[in-house]
């Protein structure tokens, strides 16, 4: 027998009055009240996150969409032939001996003799102070413009460009009196005069696609600064990640999960792919600097080089997805295939990797879209340089030419001294995240359409 | 010929090797495809591959061969000590090629004459300036032995080129003949075909191992440079921080570490009780359809980029811990600081900790929460006292690879926390970290020859074995705890 | 094989400690289980029996309340423990399943030490107040279990580490800790060997002097050994419910002689 026989062992516990089941004991309830507490916890936590996160998207949003609209300055310009065409014979090469500082003057005098004209007054504000209004982007482009048709010479044409940084802040709300009074940069006369001109329609705001298509500025003209560099950056990047990416990382993927023996050396591989994708951006950024730059010679700043370390950088999590895709399709179809005679290549290539599409092409679009918020690697290859210059096209080697690459330009715009930029990295983020968003849904889109139940 | 016109000329010859390979098996069974062994295809693509794979790998050999081989041949024309030193010859080698290639430009630009490339000297006057004539601009002026050697160059690269085109072009033919001679309907195609696609396969598998390689291998030959130019010991163990180009420099480690190390302990008081009670909530509170809003909102927050919360430092939190919390209690008057950047890089962290947490709180077998609630324990005890003990193992293993992720993180800290080098306990001061300063030493102009530079990749490394002894231990924790409930 | 103890099937009480009342249980729209009324004895070995899927286990859980751990279960009816309907709104199934105490199939020790294991309940139901009390309750659980013997000397090991027939009589000692009134079991032995079954089958016959056990077996051979009650259930209902030796040797319903002789199952 065994040692339980119950007359000689007494009752396990001392046996509680019985306690009737509709009331809660006092123990009962303060044990009720830690389980309410730890679900609160529970909720906190997900509401201080959820904040957070609406809290950082909202001053993002707040600060970045005035990005989009930029105060402009429209007032009539008569190009004097004398000024800018000393000469007088309109030869390009003579013209182009009137530097920016000439169109400078010209634009001055005439924006206040515009003022007068319409009988705005100046007062307290200095000429100089009143030419401040332009930006220094504007004699540029009117120059430009100049010398791609001197026939322009003589006539009044309406001249529409940007106003300084200060004034376009102004208008936003960024630049208030208060805080002009402080600014040895912008007087409260001129943000008087400011309300004036925008009374008379002088100076007015409007959507700004030049935030899309302009190159970046210099930390003069902020109001000029825009992501078109850093758009095509990031379009070369991307494409050349995905030609290289997709192929590399399926080919992987197929043969560790199809036909690599499980011996030492698909271990390794394995260990390494689920180290490197955990080992920091930064690090793949310090192999494209030795590797990429200073072995191979590629040029700074390239897409080509940020695609590299892009791509190295995407590829274990690509596989990992792609092999979740390849495992999901299941062993009855490689049966099947195999059972009519097919080749194993021949399985995998006609059933396996079809079936596994929609799974691998979800995984690759989440690639991309960590690809391209990545900012650290492409800092140390180069990519926060100032780029002026659009790069060439994709056929005329653009991919070898500097760049800068979305994230990256809200990096160096963030660190620049004039608040202006801080507006154009916010704006520059909601283009980023719009990307994101976009590919994301497409991913989701994807992944709903063709998701499988076998 | 050129690289890419020989490629093409390769590609041309690959789509004949395709065409040929297909109706030669397709000749050699009079049209009746039963009779071959594999399908015409696989005789197509092994006349391509025949035609076009030798042919590319001797020229890629040739490519990486011939520029070791024209340096060495052009060792005579300068002095033997010059071209010992390491960074001297990559110098010379520099102007050299520059050189060379003005004179292509201005041969093509019709500046100079081929006869006139090939014999001008520094006697018929400044080379710099002809050059310079045609847009090619030259940091000096060009020494005598630099043109003869550019002038060599050039020959010896236009033989090379016509050696590279001819030997390209045998192999491939060579390759392309083989392949029809061997084509007949017993030829076992397929199988020939599907080896080398297997050989493609096995190579794109190794890229793993090539890029651990190349990571450790970039980083540690800098770091011995390094350690040449400046004491290791120093640089591990020293206390101060203060780069300076002039010389004279002290490079400690221990600041950064300190720095690194005090922002990640930060940032995971932050995330690991917010990641795991989020994950206790959405694993063992949320019904279905509240879990399927909460958890991608969550994970929202993971998919937005580093230098977004960077900006969110920067711009919002920064200023508000100094205004309400630093400057107040007269802890520190800077927006940039350790508090700043452990908070955001806590946030950023959570979804990591959650989603990691959930899925081992999910692995933990029901069995055991019917077990506990059987005996009447509520559900918080049921979590405290049953669920995170059996999936502690998991959950500390996931605390370790966000920890990898906080000690890593680059944007967030180059935003936020400052870039002087302290060995502070105070939260509100400005510290820097590991990255901060791989970015600071690395951006920029730099030359790849002074310890200032160099110590960014021994800063590197310390970086990548910190985070990879990390993550091998974690990924081991957790790999463990899921084979105990598989 | 093993001899077959030699145990009471005669049922000798007759205070009932449970009564069910049309009980309907629905997991989503699919009914699960219909119209259900029992009456369970104290002091008796109630067994629950019938082929997979007809609702026995269901019942079961019904007791307890364990189906309100699944989000989409419904229980209709009339479910009464001592006079008290455990399915009232007042009623917290916490505090109920610390009175009606459940053993699942498979032994689910908590990954904890032995003596953790036992003590768990006692100490979230604050059964004791000091460590020489829990100490014994421990001991006099594991000895009712007939473990004690077996354990006494590593208490502090992994109750994960023992065999499954100690892991099962751990669960036991587990849940006869909460000094519970009723204790459920849901076919205890289906992951153990002859031997093991054995010696549960033993110790449930013993803990009906302080329990009321309600076990759920697809044995038939188990349930005529142990239990003096038999319930038989099929297709979500009540077929026939009496005296064990009655079910087994006369059933009324011609289902309930279908699945005893083996035709239906």
């Amino acid at each position: 027998m065994t040692d339980a026989t119950s007359s000689q062992v007494p009752a396990a516990a001392p046996s509680p009055a019985r306690s009737s089941l509709l009331t809660q004991s006092a123990l009962m309830k303060k044990r009720n009240a830690a389980e309410a507490r730890f679900k609160a916890y529970g909720v906190a936590a997900i509401c201080v996150s959820l904040s957070v996160l609406a809290i950082m998207l909202w001053t993002i949003f707040s600060d970045g969409v005035s990005a989009f609209k930029q105060a402009s300055l429209t007032f009539p310009v008569t190009l004097d032939a004398d000024a800018l065409d000393p000469k007088g014979n309109r030869e390009r090469a003579e013209m182009m001996r009137v530097t920016t500082i000439g169109y400078t003057k010209l634009l001055n005098a005439q924006l206040l003799a515009h003022l007068e004209a319409r009988g705005i007054s100046t007062e307290g504000v200095s000429d100089k102070d009143v030419a401040a209004f332009i930006s220094r982007d504007t004699p540029a482009r009117l120059r430009d413009m100049v010398l791609e048709q001197p026939e322009l010479l003589g006539q009044t044409i309406t001249v529409e460009g940007f106003a300084t940084g200060r004034i376009d802040g102004y208008i936003k709300g960024r630049v208030t009196r208060d805080t002009a009074a402080l600014d040895t940069n912008i007087s409260v006369a001129q943000l008087d005069l400011a309300d004036r001109m925008q009374d008379e329609g002088i100076l007015d705001t409007k959507f700004n696609w030049g935030f899309l298509t302009n190159p970046d500025a210099s930390d003069q003209r902020p109001e000029a600064a825009g992501l078109g560099v850093a758009l095509i950056g990031s379009a070369y990047m991307m494409a050349l990640v995905v030609i290289m990416v997709l192929p590399l990382g399926v080919a992987a993927s197929i043969y560790l999960e199809e036909f690599a023996p499980r011996n030492r050396w698909t271990d390794l591989i394995e260990v390494n792919i689920s180290n490197l994708a955990a080992v920091p951006s930064i690090v793949y950024g310090i192999l494209g600097l030795a590797i990429f730059i200073n072995f191979a010679k590629f040029p700074q700043s390239s897409p080509l080089v940020g695609a590299l370390v892009l791509t190295l950088m995407t590829l274990p999590t690509i596989i990992i997805a792609t092999r979740a895709a390849i495992r999901a399709v299941p062993p009855s179809i490689r049966d099947a295939a195999l059972g009519v005679g097919a080749s194993k290549m021949q399985t995998v290539f006609h059933h396996v990797l079809p079936l596994a599409a929609p799974g691998i092409l979800t995984g690759t679009i989440l690639g991309l879209a960590s690809a391209l918020g990545e900012t650290a690697p492409l800092l140390l290859i180069g990519m926060v340089a100032f780029v002026a210059n659009y790069p060439a096209g994709p056929l005329d080697g653009g991919v070898l030419d500097p760049a800068t690459a979305l994230p990256v330009q809200v990096y160096s715009w963030a660190s620049r001294s004039d608040p202006a930029f801080i507006e154009r990295s916010a704006g520059a983020i909601i283009v980023l995240l719009a990307f994101l968003v976009t590919m994301n849904i497409i991913a989701i889109i994807l992944r709903r359409r063709f998701e499988r139940r076998w | 010929m050129s690289v890419f016109f020989l490629i093409i000329v390769l590609g041309v010859l690959a789509i004949a090797g395709f065409v040929l390979g297909r109706g030669r098996a397709l000749a050699s069974v009079q049209g009746n495809t039963r009779r071959l062994h594999s399908l015409p295809g696989y005789y197509a693509w092994h006349g391509a591959i025949m035609a076009f794979l030798p042919a590319m790998a001797v020229l890629t050999l040739w490519l990486i061969a011939q520029p070791l081989i024209i340096e060495r041949q052009l060792a005579d024309y300068f002095p033997a000590e010059q071209f010992e030193n390491d960074s001297q010859r990559i110098l010379l080698m520099a102007d050299v090629r520059r050189v060379a290639e003005g004179l292509d430009v201005a041969v093509a630009a019709g500046a100079l004459t081929p006869q006139d490339a090939e014999t001008i000297t520094v006697a018929d006057g400044s080379v710099r300036e002809r050059l310079g004539a045609v847009g090619v601009a030259l940091g000096a002026e060009v020494t005598p032995e630099v043109l003869d050697a550019a002038q060599s160059y050039r020959a010896l690269a236009s033989t090379g080129a016509l050696g590279r085109a001819i030997v390209t072009l045998i192999v491939a033919l060579a390759g392309l003949a083989y392949a029809l001679r061997i084509t007949n309907g017993d030829f076992r195609a397929r199988n020939r075909v599907e080896a080398v696609i297997l050989g493609v396969l096995i190579l794109a598998s190794t890229i793993a191992i090539l890029t651990t390689i190349g990571i450790v291998m970039s980083m540690l030959s800098e770091t011995i440079r390094f350690s040449s130019m400046y004491p290791f010991k120093d640089f591990l163990f020293g206390l101060t921080w203060q780069p300076s180009f002039q010389g004279g420099s002290e490079l400690g480690l221990i600041p950064l570490l300190w720095g690194t190390l005090y922002i990640s302990l930060v940032a995971m008081i932050v995330a690991v009780p917010t990641g795991l009670f989020t994950a206790i909530y959405l694993a063992e509170y949320a019904s279905p359809r509240v879990r399927s809003i909460i958890k991608p909102l969550i994970e929202v927050i993971a998919g937005i980029p580093t230098v977004v919360f960077g900006l969110f430092a920067l711009v919002t939190v920064g200023p508000f811990l100094r205004d309400w919390f630093a400057v107040p209690t007269g802890l520190g008057s800077s927006g940039s600081s350790v508090m700043t950047a452990g908070l955001v890089i806590g946030v950023l962290n959570i979804p990591f900790i959650s989603s990691l947490a959930d899925d081992i709180i999910n692995a933990v077998p029901q069995s055991l929460r019917d077990g506990s609630y059987g005996l009447g324990a509520t559900k918080s005890e049921t979590v405290r006292q049953v669920i995170l003990p059996a999936a502690l193992p998991g959950i500390v293993g996931a605390i370790l690879l966000a920890a990898s992720r906080a000690i890593g993180e680059t944007m967030i800290v180059t935003m936020g926390a400052g870039a002087a080098a302290k060995l502070d306990l105070n939260p509100f001061e400005a510290m820097t970290t590991i990255t901060v300063k791989i970015v600071s030493q690395l951006t920029g102009d730099t030359e790849f020859n002074s310890p200032e530079t160099l110590v960014a990749f021994a800063l590197g490394m310390t970086l990548f074995v910190i985070t990879l002894g990390l993550n091998i231990f974690a990924l081991w924790v957790v790999r463990k705890y899921r084979e105990q409930y598989e | 094989m093993y001899d077959a103890p030699n145990l009471e099937t005669r049922v000798t009480q007759t205070n009932t400690k449970i009564t069910a009342r049309g009980v309907q249980v629905y997991y989503g729209d699919k009914q699960a289980l219909q119209d259900v009324d029992v009456d369970i004895l104290d002091n008796t070995v109630t067994a629950f029996i019938g082929p997979s899927g007809c609702g026995k286990s269901t019942f079961l859980r019904c007791l307890n309340r364990m189906n309100d751990t699944i989000s989409n279960a419904r229980v209709e009816g009339e479910i009464l423990l001592d006079g008290e309907n455990i399915y009232d709104k007042r009623v917290d199934p916490v505090q109920l399943r610390a009175k009606v105490g459940m053993v699942f199939q498979k032994p689910n020790p908590f990954p904890k030490s032995i003596y953790d294991n036992v003590a768990y309940g006692p100490k979230i139901h604050g059964l004791t107040r000091s460590k020489a009390e829990l100490d014994e309750i421990v001991e006099s659980s594991l000895r009712k279990a007939a473990l004690w013997k077996e354990v006494k000397d590593r208490l502090g090991e992994a109750g994960t580490g023992l065999s499954g027939g100690q892991q099962q009589r751990l669960c036991i000692a587990r849940a006869v800790a909460t000094a519970p009134e009723v204790l459920l079991m849901d076919e205890p032995c289906s992951a153990l060997d002859p031997i093991a079954t054995a010696q549960v089958e033993e110790l449930i016959d013993e803990l009906r002097a302080s329990f009321s056990v309600v076990i759920v077996t697809h044995s038939m051979q188990q349930a005529a050994r142990v239990s003096q009650k038999t319930a038989f259930f099929h297709l979500g209902n009540l077929v026939e419910y009496g005296d064990t030796s009655h079910i087994f040797t006369n059933p009324s319903d011609p289902r309930t002689e279908s699945y005893i002789t083996g035709r239906i199952g």
